[in-house]
């Protein structure tokens, strides 16, 4: 008992979770994440495509003109987007916590505290694989929505986080 | 502690009469096609061979039943801390539960259990979604015994605790002397029944009106020389009344099945403590009865209306942590009907103290505008847009428009009006609601996980929204001034990670 102290804490001196530096994702993600893309917009572009062999009256010069309009458009649109969600994703490793940030328009960051972990996953993707990256899940026990998938790091540097995780649990229990 | 539950036990010798109608059950709900087919056909069967094929089908039913009984064993195995259950006639299945891993151990009635005067035990274990153990038929006594002793690991585990748990147990034990039981009576049930559940009347009226409403412009427009004459006939007044009395009688019908729904469900709310858990038990053809405890409660609401609060009257609900999200629903549970008193007697025993509302953050008024938009601005333009390109007709519903807007735009007010949130030390408090305006309590070690977050027009107005995570929920507030947010979130990280509070 004479060890204990109950000091008021100074919130102001605290550390503060919005101040701290992100780590961007690899660049090469963006090449995963526009490869996936691009299976998306090979898909938009060829159904049309089949259609029209199959049955050209379906067809007028028309709907051409509005399909030739509206699929570029949306490509587009589609590729800035995931650019900008892309820039926009960051995760960092605090000495009690990990945090990561994403989203377009709003900008979101969810904090998990080591001690509320209960398990880390590792996930590769098979076109993450081919470029050596991997994606880490930590799980919580809120649920879906406070999960945490952190893609885009290196193989090797995701085993390292997982290992330094997985230390960080152990050392909880 | 007299029966002892080292040897494998079979159920009671009357479980046999339970298992015979659970399979009845199952077979009547699986075949009844057939048998309603049969049931049209009853003149053109013989009737020898339905007699036969009947009694066949009931004995071999019995038989099932008898080896299902035969082959039901549970014991505990004190050398492993396990509880035991084996099942099954042909393909056998043996489940071991550690007694550690033990959540919750209920004791319930259903209605055929009732009319042969057994229980049913489920015993709860945590990280799974559905209940691993049930033994259908057990006496009461016998219940109580085994829950005791299935439970009595837990009491182990707390007496190996420090002194401070110790005193803190000994100190609740004079409380809960002090305070036997709160047991929540008929009257308050009724009137529980009367004030909740408007939003689902006031849909029904709604449809039943627009029917009525489609009907009589029908009628009206097939023949208006028809209507001229009747017209002469039928006193307006009598439309009116008619009107009115259909109204008040679709009020009561409302009102009856409510209190009807609420009596069945929680007839005979009782709730009892027991070693600093809360022991519930309720139903009127069902009884079901479960075990809270407190270190388990991740967010407790509480809920009440105007009527209710005129009446002394409030609803608690308690979420419990759950294991997948498909249980979620489940493990809700509702107090309904208690008065003030026991709601504070309820909440110490949850939290040790009463909940105290502290800092008081509110939402910015663009989050009523936000809100106006979404509800009233978008329908409008829906409406009109329609209107306008496709469909003239719609037009004539006009009048509907200022209603709508209305009441709508009420429910918008009174929604951003009661949103506030409450940060205190030890607890956080989110309300909201426009009728039923209920208060979710969590205690920051029950978080899990915290999201900020903001919209990037947003950043100079420092206004932006949180989510915290527990097991049993979120709890979200939107447009709340960022940098009390920010520094609170910073207080709250430093609390859990400094801490290693338990927080199931």
């Amino acid at each position: 008992m004479e060890n204990f102290t109950n000091e008021t804490i100074d919130t102001s001196q605290l550390p503060k979770f919005e101040e701290v530096s992100f780590t961007a994702l690899q660049p090469k993600y963006l090449l995963v994440v526009l490869i996936g893309l691009l299976r998306i917009i090979a898909l938009l572009v060829l159904v049309p495509i089949i259609v029209s062999i199959f049955k050209p009256e379906f067809f007028s010069g028309r709907v051409w003109l509005i399909l030739g309009i509206v699929i570029p458009v949306f490509s587009i649109f589609l590729i800035v987007l995931s650019i900008i969600a892309f820039k926009k994703k960051g995760f960092a490793f605090r000495e009690h916590d990990v945090l990561f940030r994403y989203g377009v328009i709003a900008t979101n960051t969810i904090v998990i505290p080591y001690n509320r972990v209960q398990h880390v996953a590792l996930h590769e993707g098979l076109i993450s694989r081919y470029f050596g990256l991997a994606k880490i899940e930590i799980f919580t026990a809120g649920g879906s929505s406070s999960d945490i998938e952190i893609p885009g790091i290196e193989k090797e540097q995701a085993e390292n986080i997982k290992q330094l995780l997985m230390g960080k649990i152990q050392k909880q229990l | 502690m007299g029966t002892d539950f080292s040897q494998p036990q079979r159920q009671s010798i009357v479980g046999i009469w339970v298992m015979f109608f659970y399979a009845l059950q199952q077979y009547g709900r699986a075949l009844w096609p057939i048998i309603l087919i049969w049931a049209f056909k009853f003149d053109e069967i013989n009737k020898v061979y339905l007699v036969v094929g009947m009694l066949l089908v009931f004995a071999s039913i019995g038989v099932v039943s008898y080896l299902k009984y035969l082959n039901f064993t549970f014991f505990l195995d004190a050398e492993n801390e396990e509880f035991i259950i084996t099942e099954g006639v042909f393909n056998k299945t043996k489940t071991a539960i550690q007694l550690r891993k033990i959540q919750q151990v209920n004791i319930n009635q259903s209605f055929i259990q009732k009319l042969i005067g057994v229980y049913e035990l489920d015993v709860d274990t945590a990280g799974s979604n559905k209940k691993e153990g049930a033994i259908k038929a057990i006496s009461h006594e016998l219940a109580l015994e085994l829950k005791s002793r299935l439970l009595e690991n837990d009491k182990l585990q707390r007496v190996v605790g420090t002194a401070e748990t110790t005193l803190e147990e000994t100190e609740q034990k004079l409380f809960e002397a002090a305070h036997p039981f709160i047991k929540i009576s008929f009257l308050s049930l009724l009137k529980v029944g009367i004030t909740s559940n408007y939003g689902k009347s006031i849909a029904l009226l709604v449809i039943f009106f627009s029917t009525i409403y489609e009907n009589f412009q029908n009628f009206g427009d097939e023949s208006n020389i028809y209507k001229e004459k009747v017209g002469s006939y039928i006193d307006k007044n009598l439309v009116l009344q008619t009107i009115l009395t259909s109204i008040l009688l679709l009020f009561g019908v409302v009102l009856v099945v409510n209190v009807t729904r609420i009596v069945f469900k929680f007839y005979d709310y009782k709730i009892t403590r027991q070693k600093g858990s809360m022991l519930l038990s309720f139903g009127l053809l069902n009884t079901k009865s479960t075990i809270i405890k407190p270190e388990k409660v991740q967010i407790t609401t509480v809920t009440r209306n105007y009527f209710q609060k005129k009446m002394g009257i409030l609803e608690l609900k308690i979420k419990q942590a759950t294991g997948g999200e498909k249980e979620e629903r489940k493990s809700i549970i509702e107090i309904p009907g208690c008065s003030e008193t026991e709601r504070d007697s309820i909440l110490r025993l949850l939290f040790h103290q009463i909940p105290e509302r502290g800092q008081m953050l509110q939402p910015n008024y663009r989050k009523l505008i936000f809100s106006v938009v979404l509800s009233i601005g978008l329908p409008l333009l829906g409406f009109l847009g329609i209107g306008y390109w496709l469909e003239p007709i719609i037009f004539e519903y006009s009048y509907v428009v200022p209603f709508y807007v209305v009441v709508i735009g009420l429910i918008q007010y009174f929604k951003f009006k009661n949103n506030r949130l409450f940060i205190h030390k030890n607890f956080i408090i989110k309300q909201s609601g426009a009728w039923d305006v209920s208060n979710d309590i969590i205690e920051p070690s029950k978080i899990q996980a915290i999201t900020t977050s903001q919209l990037f027009w947003h950043k100079k107005l420092n206004i932006g929204s949180i989510i915290l995570h527990t097991a049993g929920g979120n709890i979200e507030f939107q447009l709340a001034n960022y940098s009390i947010v920010k520094q609170q979130v910073n207080l709250w990280l430093y609390e859990i990670e400094t801490s290693d509070s338990n927080w199931m």
